[in-house]
């Protein structure tokens, strides 16, 4: 099924509860939207129907959290269904899940949990996303995510096993540039390394977030500003990949609306300076 | 190597349960971090997911006990029982029931009403919405053939009953609420009906016969069935009053004739 408007290649941010309203009453400028898919998840009433109205002025993109593509548990069927019936309802420009788990034996984590970047782990995730794909009719986003561990059983690096799932399934990928920073400050890689081993023409979206640095080690909190690190991590992986529909990510300690915009208005600036640079 | 499931189970009982011996067999790398420090972060981001969607199902409950009890009792009560759903903004349905075998609790006998009924709030602004009841549809049925007609409740409509005055301990622990915040626990139980209205949820008391009489509706009682079952527990009971305003307050949305043709709802 076509989406009903597709995303731009400009800023966006995640619209949350506590915008909704505003965004509903005074329409800002703003390139796109996506929602968490499972925020939706219901049969009716005020929040569903306020985005299926913003879905008539803004492109949609459906980001979910708790598919749990990684599990070794079998993907939860009705899950999955419930995603189906959103989808049809609000014919997002795209649907997009996490590289993660969160799931076993029946009991969800409800988190983004990590991975061990094993054989076996990878095939799972493929099996998974294939499923995905199939009973949802359509081309799965997924996301690498941060992670404030690593497992000695480990048979690549990270990088390595996102470009596996993006070429063995054909699924696109979620950049999300602030998980590969936090991460490779927590784990000690070069960013760089990361970029360099995905496959380009895989990307089809970016996330940008704020992290917490009063820890021992970094924490994806999406509760501040995008850090300077990150934002030039940002250009470099513009440059590499040219410019993408890019998103401002808040979940913790939510701002007003505009210093959203503010955000995505720098992102926004650092994508025209890629179309001038390529035109 | 572990298999995949057995890195993942223990990483359930190294977070939820905490179990220091699952930690060891999942192989964490130390780096400048040790494992049990990595451990913790997942640990606390888990446990702390949970206290916070249930904060926000349970915000009387949490305001009656205090942060400190009500966090440890959600721990207790994501390890007794676990989120069957991807979505976490469902979870805690059986808060309630925990809570009346939560020997902690134990001196609050009236908490676990006062959960079920902040459970059929949440619910009631998630439910199906329903278009608004055809009155003209119902004055066009003879008056000699309405009473074998069922009625339809709304589909956010709820019945919550306590011995204990919950409604007015919801009220008073309400964010706005100024004044006497004082609670007489004799006061007398409480019949609501907990539904989606246009502008939100809203909560009425019941009269006894009113709550059977729409308690009657929505076990699919007939109109006379519903009317006789409420005037035998109440004999002030009075139907056209009582089905006029729940028609119009929106609690009941619809009709149907006895058989398979319908009348006034759309199939």
């Amino acid at each position: 099924m076509p989406p009903a408007m597709p995303l731009p290649t400009v800023a966006g941010i995640g619209l949350r509860p506590p915008h909704v309203a505003q965004v509903r009453r005074d329409r800002p400028p703003l390139g796109w939207l996506e929602v968490h898919s499972e925020n939706y998840f219901v049969d009716g009433g005020p929040a569903l129907a306020a985005l299926e109205a913003i879905r008539t002025d803004y492109p949609i993109s459906l980001h979910g959290v708790g598919l749990s593509l990684g599990s070794a548990d079998a993907l939860d069927t009705g899950h999955l269904a419930q995603l189906k019936r959103l989808a049809a309802r609000i014919e997002p420009a795209f649907i997009s899940e996490h590289l993660c788990w969160g799931r076993i034996d029946g009991r969800h984590l409800n988190d983004l949990l990590p991975l061990p970047f094993t054989d076996e782990a990878l095939a799972v995730c493929c099996d998974r996303i294939d499923a995905a794909q199939a009973a949802l009719g359509r081309v799965l986003l997924v996301e690498n995510v941060s992670a404030y561990l690593r497992f000695t059983s480990d048979a690549m690096a990270e990088w390595e096993f996102v470009a596996a799932v993006t070429k063995r399934t054909g699924c696109k990928l979620l950049f999300d540039v602030n998980n590969v920073y936090v991460n490779a400050i927590n784990h000690g890689f070069d960013p760089r390394v990361y970029l360099a081993a995905i496959p380009g023409e895989a990307v089809a979206e970016i996330h940008l977030a704020g992290f917490d640095a009063s820890g021992p080690c970094l924490i994806d909190t999406h509760g501040t500003r995008v850090a300077p690190p990150v934002w030039a991590l940002y250009r470099a992986t513009i440059d590499r990949f040219g410019a993408k529909p890019t998103l401002i990510e808040w979940d913790t300690d939510l701002p007003a609306l505009d210093v959203l915009q503010d955000e995505a208005a720098i992102a926004q600036s650092i994508l025209e300076e890629a179309d001038a640079v390529a035109a | 190597m572990p298999s995949l499931r057995e890195v993942q189970r223990g990483f359930v009982a190294a977070t939820v349960f905490g179990d220091p011996g699952a930690l060891a067999g999942l192989g964490i790398v130390a780096g400048a971090l040790d494992p049990a420090a990595r451990i913790a972060i997942y640990r606390n981001n888990v446990l702390g997911n949970y206290r916070k969607a249930l904060a926000a199902t349970y915000p009387v409950v949490r305001r009656l006990v205090g942060s400190t009890f009500f966090d440890a009792a959600i721990d207790a009560f994501v390890r007794a029982h676990p989120s069957r759903r991807g979505d976490v903004n469902r979870y805690g349905r059986e808060l309630p029931r925990f809570l009346a075998a939560y020997p902690p609790a134990r001196e609050l006998p009236y908490l676990p009403d006062v959960a079920r009924l902040e459970w059929a709030i949440d619910q009631a602004s998630i439910a199906a919405d329903a278009p608004p009841f055809d009155t003209s549809a119902l004055r066009a049925v003879p008056a000699d053939a309405q009473g074998e007609l069922r009625f339809v409740l709304h589909p956010s409509a709820q019945f919550v009953a306590s011995p204990y005055p919950i409604f007015h301990i919801w009220q008073v622990n309400q964010p706005g609420h100024t004044g006497d915040d004082r609670v007489d626990l004799g006061e007398g139980g409480d019949a609501l009906l907990v539904r989606r209205a246009s502008d939100g949820v809203v909560i009425e008391r019941l009269a006894t016969g009113e709550q059977a009489f729409l308690a009657a509706l929505a076990g699919n009682r007939s109109l006379n069935e519903a009317t006789e079952r409420a005037s035998g527990i109440d004999p002030s009971f009075e139907l056209a009053g009582a089905l006029k305003r729940h028609v119009a307050a929106g609690s009941l949305v619809a009709f149907r004739a006895p058989s398979n043709a319908s009348s006034g709802i759309s199939q």
